[in-house]
């Protein structure tokens, strides 16, 4: 390889894996010196092409995909309920498959043990940023409590959820409010060492989760009010 | 969690950022960008039994984003399109240190570039993509791949200025 041939390889890829172009820089110090500017000229553009990524994307992408898998179920519900069940039972009957869905307590506390570091967060953020991430899953709200640290659309398994942290004198509580489905009746559990409450509220359902349950009955008091009064 | 849902959520968490940055350089504007991902994330989820080999899933969304542009460009021509009408001279002010940082020089630098040069540049910068993988996935030749990238960086360096531009322009392609 000559230095011509060396030189045009370095403008189509400055670190090739080829022997003949490692043995031509070890041998001529000219060439060597103009590859190792390609590379610094590589690392530059390799730091400009990297434009920053919007924070959360990949959780607004899986909550998208959640929310697209909720309304197709729903679709299929209304569309078709019996022969769906009827397929659905030639299919368990057919393949042995045992279909069992996760209950809502262990769907959310997996999700909050998946995002633990939020609860850390203790200062108060804007009132808007609630109001926001509500509207983006098409909730309304009215009075909002107040205290609340953080706020996030958030896919929980299969169902589209508002993931909100108020945190109180004894431990932070986490509020699931999860869209368009009531699950269950209101009723508390205790899961994997956290207490929780979940509420059919609205059009969907309210889940609270804490180490103490103190203040759920204030706070699912002022959810009721803020779902409520809103619709 | 099925693992169907498994495999998704880690194609998501792993490979989102890389195409969010390959998706903002085909289309030039971030809103798009995140458009752009996001539904090429959905038409992977409804196509996920295809992809086989996992070694080959980011070649294999890069494939479902690129067709996902092309679609998008049916419908609205994205600003790149315009960028052989920008006057280059008025272009090259803004080049200076003293109106940009070098990191904005250089994209300004990238916008200038043709389409036929600027995305096999970035499927081999970004993508981390050989020539060989960059003509399978552009339909073009390997030598076609080598002439574009050659070309891309010699512009570049045209452009940027600097000692590297006497040595791009003598080591000019036969």
């Amino acid at each position: 390889m000559n230095c011509l041939e060396f030189r045009r390889l370095l403008l189509i890829d400055p670190q090739p894996d080829d022997m003949p172009f490692r043995q031509h820089a070890s041998d001529c110090a000219r060439c060597a010196e103009v590859q190792q500017r390609a590379i610094r000229f590589e690392s530059s553009l390799r730091a400009a092409l990297a434009v920053t990524v919007p924070p959360q994307l990949a959780e607004a992408i899986l909550l998208k995909q959640a929310t697209e898998q909720q309304r197709s179920r729903q679709r299929l519900r209304r569309g078709g309920a019996l022969l769906a069940l009827a397929a659905g039972v030639v299919l368990a009957f057919g393949i042995g498959l045992r279909l069992q869905a996760k209950p809502l307590s262990e769907l959310a506390v997996a999700h909050l043990q998946h995002e633990a570091f939020i609860l850390t967060q203790t200062r108060p953020i804007a009132e808007d940023q609630v109001r926001k991430a509500f509207a983006n899953l098409s909730v309304r709200v009215g009075a909002l409590p107040a205290g609340i640290s953080f706020v996030a659309c958030c896919p929980v398994g299969r169902y589209s959820s508002v993931h909100v942290l108020m945190p109180q004198s004894n431990g932070p509580v986490t509020v699931l409010y999860l869209t368009d489905d009531q699950h269950e009746a209101r009723g508390d559990f205790v899961r994997d060492g956290w207490l929780g409450r979940s509420v059919p509220l609205a059009h969907g359902t309210l889940v609270l989760l804490a180490h103490d349950a103190a203040a759920f009955d204030q706070i699912e008091a002022q959810w009721r009010t803020a779902l409520q009064s809103a619709t | 969690m099925s693992a169907k849902q498994t495999q998704f959520d880690a194609l998501v968490r792993s490979l989102s950022g890389d195409l969010f940055r390959y998706g903002y350089w085909l289309c030039g504007d971030e809103a798009l960008a995140h458009d752009l991902v996001q539904e090429t994330f959905l038409r992977a989820w409804r196509a996920l039994d295809h992809l086989r080999d996992t070694g080959a899933a980011k070649a294999w969304l890069i494939t479902i984003l690129r067709r996902e542009h092309a679609r998008l460009y049916e419908r609205k021509r994205p600003q790149f399109a315009d960028v052989d009408e920008v006057d280059v001279v008025d272009e090259r002010d803004a080049h200076t240190p003293e109106f940009a940082g070098e990191e904005n020089v250089i994209r300004n630098a990238i916008r200038q570039l043709d389409a036929k040069y600027r995305e096999p540049l970035l499927l081999q910068v970004l993508g981390g993509f050989s020539c060989e993988e960059i003509a399978r996935e552009l339909a073009i030749t390997p030598a076609a791949v080598m002439t574009q990238v050659f070309r891309a960086r010699q512009k570049l360096k045209i452009m940027l200025g600097g000692d590297d531009v006497r040595e791009a322009k003598i080591h000019e392609l036969p």
